[in-house]
């Protein structure tokens, strides 16, 4: 188990960065959320500002993975993230086409939703096989 | 690429994570170099050069 003190300075950089967006999205959204369907009705730029607002931190997480590209120090290992960071983009593409064709042809509802998380859960997906035999 | 790397490590017994170290790179790298996974850039090829005091023809061969 990789202990904090023996983690790369770019990498605790990172996951400080990614815990305090996380932290800011969770206290942003529920508070959000809380306001925009309390009993008073609000004005359309209220809720584009909420929306906007919910999306930030979200916003910041991707900032702080594409930082951690250009701080990584060690070569290889930035080669390994970039083809981690090309290989989430190329399944969330693959998953959201089909999704879309889903939806043309009346499978589902609804066409493609919340691909920042895609995207997110595809990185986490595709670190194993990025690492494969590095 | 074929590399000498690994035999030159042996040469001065040094672990990988000790040429990780001097090299600042992670231990990771050192073992995909000297198993041919990966060709360093220049740079690093010139700090590899430098540790060892060799010319980088005399650690990294043509194939």
């Amino acid at each position: 188990m990789t202990s904090w003190n023996n983690l790369a300075p770019y990498m605790r950089r990172y996951t400080v960065r990614v815990l305090l967006f996380m932290a800011s999205y969770m206290l942003i959204l529920t508070s959000s959320l809380t306001f925009a369907r309390g009993s008073t009705e609000h004005s359309q730029a209220t809720l584009i500002g909420l929306a906007l607002i919910s999306a930030l931190p979200i916003i910041g997480v991707f900032w702080a993975i594409f930082r951690l590209l250009v701080e990584i120090d060690d070569e290889y290992q930035r080669l390994l993230f970039a083809k981690q960071t090309l290989l989430a983009t190329a399944l969330t593409l693959v998953t959201v086409t089909v999704w879309q064709f889903l939806a043309v042809y009346d499978v589902v509802a609804s066409g493609p939703e919340w691909m920042g998380a895609i995207w997110f859960a595809m990185l986490g997906v595709a670190g194993p096989f990025a690492r494969w035999k590095a | 690429m074929k590399n000498r790397l690994k035999v030159l490590r042996a040469e001065c017994d040094w672990s990988q994570q000790h040429l990780a170290d001097a090299l600042g790179v992670s231990r990771q790298s050192v073992n995909a170099i000297e198993t041919g996974k990966y060709d360093p850039s220049l740079p690093l090829a010139f700090r590899i050069s430098d540790l060892f005091a060799l010319p980088i023809e005399a650690i990294f061969l043509r194939n």
